[in-house]
């Protein structure tokens, strides 16, 4: 019953201005989905940010027996590949010996929520079709992922017209100052398997590694008390940072769209002002609090990351 | 009156029934002739039935314009000199701008250099990220790697850089390890092959 009210008050909704756009912007972005998994294409782009451009190649395609393959590889710099055969993916970084997860994404500069289903994302951002632009020689559709608080970035999408592939992508401020942004430079679109992929099919990948199950939560003796709406929990654990062998525990929040990894250890110093740093959109903040390290990592304004940092209480002391 | 006059012409070719009075100072007046033959070429171009070939004949106006003109028997000195001091100027002052243009380059290439191998290094922390502390006055920058007797601000910073990289990196693999979104129903191939209008 109350489905069928909420479906009426829709339907309302519906008659209003821009309600239209936003159901267009939808059904843009469920194209989208299934264009990156059903499409097989070879494509470039470049990430840019920190005045720096990062060149990515990257390969989709699926087979006979509708199983995907997909390689993403940094062009730049030592080699960093994501390798993906059906639901086993592979990083193969310099920081790390080669592994494997099992997953339905891979995790690149493009938020792996595009190709899955976007109707997680409707908690926290409004779907608007803008307009009609030119990207990469072809007309494209620009859509606007607006955050429904101030809490969060925007996204913007160049969508091809012919495919509903991206051709561009950028973060962009509620002020309005561009962040990140993702162009493609090359897009090419193949009835079957290209060669790279075949070849990938008949290559080994690294072993899957075991995923501890994350439900320690009950031991912290801390929690996160506020974040924007729409976020939540989605991995919990206690691990050591691989560079500094810091051992920590840590929360990694998901609204669909950004990640947010919250981490909580002792630290020697009593207090220590708060610091942040950023890498393109992405803010790494860092505090002392009675000697509780605190640190809050993700795509999201300074301020938020503050406000998050600031909710965490802890269990047994008096803040 | 000559608004009239070609006001009548127009009539004419729009087939509009006149008297015979204005056919006859048609053919009379060598202008009105010349108007209506427009006319009738401009409505022809309109209606796409121009031959390719179509000749203006211009060739005998070109000759009348050319046999009017007064012919300039010495050429206006003051001008030309003018000319060349033109050039001489920004002959000099291309070199400069290319020069600049070039020490630029090199000066990016130079940047570039830097970058890449504070890169490769694992001691020194990538300097792609900048530092800026939250609610304090002055930035911890770069700038402190220059001040050589301040050696623990220094340590300082590196052991801050180090710490933001190493949560940055460990953000960023933890994002690969997180599990997959439940909500995996993937969207049905005949609902998103419809073009959206």
């Amino acid at each position: 019953m109350k489905k069928i009210y909420i479906g009426l008050l829709l339907i309302v909704a519906s008659g209003l201005a821009n309600a239209n756009d936003n159901v267009q912007a939808k059904s843009w972005l469920e194209r989208l989905a299934t264009s990156l998994q059903s499409l097989n294409f070879s494509t470039s782009f470049v990430v840019v940010k920190n005045n720096q451009a990062e060149p990515y190649h990257w390969y989709h395609g699926v087979d006979e027996k509708g199983v995907e393959f997909e390689i993403l590889a940094l062009l730049n710099g030592p080699r960093k590949d994501i390798l993906r055969k059906g639901s086993v993916i592979s990083y193969i970084e310099p920081e790390r010996a080669p592994y494997s997860v099992v997953g339905k994404q891979i995790s690149g500069p493009i938020p792996s929520v595009f190709s899955q289903d976007i109707t997680i994302l409707e908690k926290s951002y409004d779907f608007v079709s803008v307009g009609k632009s030119r990207i990469l020689g072809r007309p494209a559709q620009i859509i606007r992922l607006v955050a429904k608080d101030a809490q969060r970035y925007g996204y913007w999408l160049w969508l091809d017209q012919d495919t509903g592939l991206l051709l561009k992508t950028a973060l962009i401020t509620r002020q309005g100052h561009l962040l990140e942004q993702i162009q493609f430079t090359y897009l090419d679109i193949t009835d079957s398997l290209s060669p790279t992929l075949a070849h990938l099919a008949q290559a080994e990948l690294p072993k899957v590694i075991e995923l501890p199950e994350s439900n320690q939560v009950a031991n912290f003796a801390w929690q996160v008390n506020w974040l924007p709406l729409g976020f939540e929990r989605v991995k919990t654990d206690r691990h050591r940072i691989s560079l500094t062998k810091q051992a920590v525990e840590f929360m990694l929040f998901s609204d669909g769209l950004v990640d947010v990894s919250v981490y909580v250890s002792p630290s020697a110093i009593a207090q220590r002002k708060s610091e942040f740093v950023k890498d393109g959109a992405t803010i790494v903040l860092n505090q002392v609090v009675n000697n509780k390290e605190i640190s809050v990592v993700g795509k999201i304004p300074s301020t938020t990351a503050k406000a998050i940092a600031d909710s965490i209480s802890f269990r047994g002391s008096n803040r | 009156m000559s608004e009239s006059k070609f006001e009548t012409v127009s009539l004419l070719v729009d087939n509009y029934q006149q008297s015979d009075e204005a056919f006859e100072a048609l053919l009379e007046d060598e202008q009105l002739s010349d108007t209506w033959d427009r006319y009738h070429l401009i409505g022809d171009v309109i209606r796409g039935e121009v031959s390719n070939n179509l000749s203006f004949d211009l060739s005998d106006k070109i000759a009348n314009a050319i046999a009017d003109e007064p012919t300039v028997l010495a050429p206006v000195v003051s001008e030309t000199r003018q000319n060349t001091v033109k050039a001489k100027v920004v002959k000099l002052f291309k070199p400069v701008g290319q020069m600049a243009i070039a020490a630029s380059a090199a000066g990016l290439m130079i940047l570039g250099v830097q970058q890449n191998v504070a890169q490769n290094d694992i001691v020194v922390p990538n300097q792609v990220v900048q530092t800026i502390p939250l609610g304090v006055a002055d930035p911890v920058s770069l700038n402190f790697q220059q001040q050589p007797d301040k050696n623990a601000q220094r340590q300082a910073y590196f052991e801050q850089q180090r710490r933001f990289q190493a949560l940055l990196s460990d953000h960023q693999h933890q994002i690969k390890l997180k599990p997959s979104v439940e909500k995996t129903s993937p969207v049905t191939k005949t609902e998103a092959n419809k073009t959206p209008k």
